[in-house]
């Protein structure tokens, strides 16, 4: 009996030995090392390796693996907030001063690619020059940024691994800007052009070639800062200009990831019918597609005629048409539960082109004809688009929805070249735009895009009540109070049809596989550092 | 030499009444404008200079062989074209290999079975290459690939002394496109041209004397008729050269039509100017190489007369 | 498609059969002499007929708004509501094409003529005053030629802006060098007869003898020019609105319903990709059968052009 009791127990043991070690690489799955990722990149990088100096995902993607932040979100967790920012080239920070001042310990050791050691100088450098400080000892050319740190009264650097940010006044958000992967630190000793030709970082890969218009291959950074990191031997963006061709390349192997924000919901399901293996990822891209109505000149400086062609809209509509169903209806934050801030469901739903679309489009009828428009004297008006496809597809929607309600609008086919300079000297009635937005954080979108005064408030929509309330949420500490604010805020922006939000992309990110430890966040600008991906094969 | 001239002045005055300069495409990619640090940008690039300056510095640059700089990459506007010249280059050879192949046979088949069905039938098969949209060709050509075999060509350029069957493969799909499109012209040439060297004196007697057919018709009618389709083989080939911009950008190739595409777009002057002078020196030649090839052909031609 | 072909096909028949043999050639004989001759030139002018047809009926032919977007039916496969589908935006394909086969043709035939008549009128005068205008003529055509076609719409269009007539500007600029070469040869040709040495003689005007003796004589190679360009201009068109630098929205353009969207929606919605390349492909084969059957009726000696 005991014989058999043993033999059963060893039996048992076995398997359960045997059940562990079938089962820790499926579970757990220690990563393995080596091989080459093979990566989607829709078009050349524009103005190279210099994050700073665009406000692209065709730059911030095939760039980050070079550089490093001060802070970063963690890179396994989708979802984005203060609490899953981890230290890169910062060990550890701390607030003081009842968050007046943001102070960095950084790591020890840290050297560039080029040999060179980092220290608070490098950090130092970089911030002020983004934030044009008077006494920053470089340039940069383009500088898109300049907003999120107007807030930063000086930076000091008291030791080479101790960086102080001392602000104006409380302003929380500082360190969700500073984790977007549009904040990485440039060295000091390098001249800012040369991240237009090339890199000098001090992230996990460095770059080996850039072969113009055709791709970027990086190698491994064997010192990088993470001891075991990264485990890819290496990466390659490959540029492929036409969208078919893109995705027949990843659908046939010969790319193992996509590019953030270009898998439309058609489009995924197209290729996973057809290959199994490539698995999808539904993440919030934080870009929404709104409409731009230049609130500085007639007819749109008139509230009602804005919130007419805002009422005229039918947002679901628009998610179908635009977007075959692959996008979420939402209002100036992203919406729940892809973005923290965005409105409770009631609240979006009380908003203009969110109800009956019949009942809407009468309400747009009436308000127009108040402002004097009318079947006699119908309002035309000239929309300015880029003869970009998504440009073209929401213009062509919008125009259907106006002839809805008696407003004739005509499509003006401008080229990329032309389009900034008319809507910084806002010469133009209304457009179509696309709205990206780094951290899904309010004081990174409220002072870029509704700010009087700058420079990509397209729109010149300019409220003092507005910016009270913008300038209060900053610096609010009680994570309840900001919210309700922001949410006052919203409702503002939608109700004077400052911009109305028509919808905001989801991004259908695929990835074969075979593909480890990739992970699309709530953002597409903050997950292209690559240092965790491995590859099982 | 005086045609480049023209050429070069044409192309320089026309890039700069396109709205927008490289500048506009900068602060584009920053989503705003400065008009301040627009000026200063400029500056630095040479274009507040007044136009007639700039050409004459391109002129310059041009003559001691230093072709300028790229104004979206920051490097010399030569070191970013040669790359892309061999592809291009290649693509143009193979595609022309395949429609002298493809429309020689065709366009002779045709002119001694003329206005049988099978005149028709080839007639048509050709026309349908010529019709068909180039970029279209392509598009259906990738995707019925990824979808019936999951399978399509590289997507970037492997050279021939890194792996010579996948550059083979690479390039044998879009030039079997382009050669398709080309033999069109190359089988109407043909078959015109036979249909009148076989009407001529010498080829009837030839025939009475009792030579075999297939030897006079692709012997001596063939000959015979090769003048005209010279031609129209070196002007097919110089528009290959800078006219494969979709089929390029459909097959991923890195080569100078997808480029000057881009650089046009960019308003990267330095590198379209001159991606557009080897274009047109390429077509000079090509006329040139032809104009020889007529004298080789044809005693009857002679240079100096 | 298949089936308009079909009824074309079978009107022609209708027509061949119908036509008696007469002595005296009435309009109609010659139609129906050129259809027994010329079976592929039939076909081709009957598709060009079913284009302009289309063109001008689009209105009553088509079943739905063209620019009209409807959420409800997108990416609708052919059936009884949409026979050729819908496409993304949820827009009727086939309204679109009825629509398309207006932009494809006012742009085609404009601009053809447009270069045609200005490059004739080069090539009329260049051959008939010789010399020196001669010379400075074909020098400056010389270079409008070494600029590869689509490259030259390509900067013409950028520099211009999208717009209808500036796309047709843009694409009748490469057909001027073409169409003056053709003329001029004919026109040296028909300068060494007698007749116009005899009207040069008797006193007659220059402008007289250009305009009354030879320009009518060159009816018959401008003809056959301008069919040939023809297939090429609505290529070019759609190649430029495939890039989006053609005819804006929302005019439905050929090339643009091929652009970006329908490569996305390929294998859910091949009817996308499919449709309009063929209709872009039957207007350019129908152009080129014409062309080639019209250049054997009326200019068996010219070539290539």
């Amino acid at each position: 009996m005991s014989r058999t009791r043993v033999a059963v127990a060893l039996l048992v043991l076995a398997l359960a030995v045997g059940l562990v070690a079938v089962s820790t690489p499926a579970i757990g799955q220690a990563p393995k090392s080596g091989g080459v990722l093979n990566i989607m990149q829709r078009e050349d990088l524009p103005q190279g390796f210099s994050i700073h100096e665009t406000a692209t995902i065709s730059t911030v993607w095939p760039a980050m693996p070079c550089l490093s932040n001060l802070v970063i979100f963690d890179p396994l967790k989708q979802q984005e907030s203060m609490d899953t920012i981890i230290g890169e080239l910062a060990e550890k920070w701390s607030w003081q001063d009842n968050y007046r001042n943001l102070v960095f310990f950084l790591r020890k050791n840290v050297t560039w690619h080029d040999g060179q050691p980092f220290t608070s100088k490098d950090v130092k450098y970089t911030f002020d020059m983004v934030r044009e400080a008077p006494d920053a000892t470089a340039k940069l050319r383009i500088n898109p940024r300049k907003d999120w740190y107007a807030n930063v009264e000086a930076i000091e650097a008291p030791d080479p691994h101790t960086v102080v940010f001392r602000l104006k006044r409380p302003q929380p958000s500082l360190l969700m800007m500073l984790a977007s992967g549009y904040s990485p630190v440039y060295a000091a000793h390098v001249p800012v052009a040369n991240y237009r030709t090339g890199c000098v970082g001090t992230g996990p890969f460095k770059v080996k070639e850039w072969k113009r218009g055709e791709s970027v291959e990086y190698v491994k950074n064997t010192d990088y800062f993470i001891k075991g990191r990264p485990y890819l031997d290496g990466l390659r963006y490959l540029v492929i200009a036409e969208r078919g061709t893109r995705f027949a390349a990843l659908q046939s192997g010969r790319l193992d990831v996509a590019f953030p924000g270009e898998g439309t919901k058609t489009i995924a399901e197209q290729v996973t019918k057809a290959e199994p293996r490539i698995k999808v990822t539904i993440a919030n891209q934080n870009v929404n597609d709104n409409l731009l109505l230049n609130a500085t000149r007639p007819p749109f400086n008139d509230v009602r005629v804005r919130r007419a062609i805002s009422l005229a809209i039918d947002r679901r509509a628009a998610v179908q048409a635009v977007h075959q169903g692959g996008a979420v209806v939402g209002a100036a934050m992203a919406p729940r539960p892809y973005g923290t801030w965005g409105l409770l469901e009631k609240d979006l739903n009380s908003l203009p082109g969110y109800g009956k679309p019949a009942e809407e489009k009468a309400r747009a009828r009436k308000l127009l004809a108040e402002a004097g428009f009318g079947p006699q004297n119908p309002l035309r008006i000239e929309m300015a688009t880029r003869a970009i496809a998504i440009y073209l597809d929401f213009a062509s929607f919008v125009i259907n929805e106006l002839k809805q309600v008696g407003v004739e609008a005509t499509l003006k086919q401008i080229e990329t070249a032309q389009w900034h300079p008319l809507a910084t000297r806002k010469e133009y009635e209304a457009a179509p735009n696309l709205t990206g937005i780094g951290p899904d954080d309010p004081d990174a979108n409220f002072y870029e895009n509704y700010a009087c005064g700058s420079p990509r408030n397209y729109t010149g929509y300019c409220s003092e009540e507005v910016m009270k309330l913008i300038d209060a949420q900053s610096q609010e500490l009680d994570a309840k109070k900001r919210l309700a604010l922001v949410w006052q805020i919203q409702k503002k922006l939608e109700e004077d049809a400052a911009r109305p939000m028509i919808d905001w992309r989801l991004d259908y990110f695929m990835r074969w596989d075979h593909v480890k430890n990739l992970v699309p966040h709530q953002s597409i600008y903050n997950y292209g550092r690559m240092q965790e991906v491995w590859l099982d094969k | 030499m005086l045609t480049l001239f023209g050429m070069s002045v044409v192309i320089f005055l026309l890039l700069r009444l396109a709205p927008g300069n490289i500048v506009d495409i900068l602060f584009a990619t920053g989503g705003y404008v400065s008009e301040a640090d627009k000026q200063a940008i400029m500056k630095e690039l040479g274009l507040d200079r007044p136009i007639w300056r700039q050409y004459v510095d391109w002129l310059g640059e041009i003559f001691t062989g230093n072709l300028g700089k790229s104004y979206r990459y920051d490097l010399p506007a030569w070191e970013v074209i040669r790359p892309l010249v061999p592809v291009t280059v290649e693509l143009a050879i193979l595609s022309t290999i395949i429609a002298v192949l493809l429309g020689v046979p065709t366009g002779v088949v045709s002119a001694v079975r003329q206005d049988t069905a099978l005149d028709y039938a080839l007639r048509v098969f050709s026309l349908a290459g010529l019709s068909m949209p180039s970029f279209w060709l392509g598009m259906v050509i990738i995707l019925a690939l990824v979808a019936w075999a999951g399978w399509i060509p590289p997507v970037t350029y492997v050279s021939p002394t890194t792996d010579f069957k996948i550059h083979a493969v690479q390039f044998l799909l879009p030039a079997l496109a382009v050669g398709y499109r080309s033999s069109a012209l190359i089988t109407r040439i043909t078959r015109s041209a036979m249909l009148e060297v076989l009407r001529e004196d010498y080829i009837r007697t030839a025939w009475a004397k009792g030579q075999r057919g297939q030897a006079v018709i692709w012997g001596h009618a063939l000959k015979n008729a090769m003048l005209p389709v010279i031609t129209v083989i070196g002007i097919e080939f110089a528009f290959l050269i800078g006219g494969l911009v979709v089929t390029e950008t459909v097959f991923n190739l890195p080569g100078v039509a997808r480029f000057l595409v881009q650089a046009i777009l960019w308003r990267d002057y330095p590198v379209v100017q001159n991606l557009v002078m080897f274009i047109a020196i390429v077509v000079v030649l090509s006329n040139l190489a032809v104009d020889l090839l007529y004298g080789w052909l044809d005693p009857r031609v002679r240079y100096g007369d | 498609m298949a089936t308009d072909r079909v009824a074309a096909d079978a009107r022609l028949e209708v027509l061949t059969v119908a036509a008696p043999p007469v002595r005296r050639a009435s309009a109609l004989a010659v139609v129906a002499r050129f259809c027994r001759k010329k079976p592929l030139g039939a076909v081709g002018g009957a598709l060009m007929l079913l284009m302009v047809v289309t063109a001008i009926l689009a209105e009553p032919l088509s079943t739905h708004d063209p620019i009209a977007t409807d959420a409800a039916h997108t990416l609708a496969p052919p059936g009884p509501e949409h026979w050729l589908g819908s496409d993304h935006l949820g827009r009727d394909i086939y309204s679109r094409i009825i629509h398309g086969s207006r932009v494809s043709l006012v742009v085609g035939v404009l601009s053809t003529l447009l270069g045609s008549v200005l490059g004739g009128l080069i090539g009329l005068l260049s051959a008939y005053f010789g010399g020196k205008t001669d010379l400075i003529s074909q020098r400056l055509l010389d270079i409008l030629q070494g600029l590869p076609l689509l490259v030259l719409a390509l900067v013409m269009s950028a520099a211009l802006g999208p717009s209808l007539p500036n796309v047709i500007i843009a694409i009748s600029i490469p057909i001027i060098p073409r169409a003056a070469r053709v003329i001029r040869a004919s026109v040296l040709a028909i300068r060494e007869m007698q007749y116009i040495e005899a009207a040069r003689a008797l006193g007659v005007g220059h402008f007289r003898t250009a305009f009354r003796h030879i320009l009518p004589n060159t009816i018959g190679p401008f003809i056959v020019l301008t069919t040939a360009q023809l297939g090429s201009a609505i290529l070019v068109e759609a190649a430029l609105s495939f890039l989006g630098l053609g005819v804006p929205e929302p005019y439905p353009s050929w090339g643009r319903m091929l652009s970006v969207s329908a490569a996305e929606y390929a294998a859910k919605a091949p009817h996308l990709v499919l449709f309009p390349g063929i209709a872009i492909s039957l207007a350019v084969f129908g152009s080129n059968l014409l062309g080639d059957a019209l250049r054997d009726t009326l200019d068996p000696r010219l070539r290539g052009a």
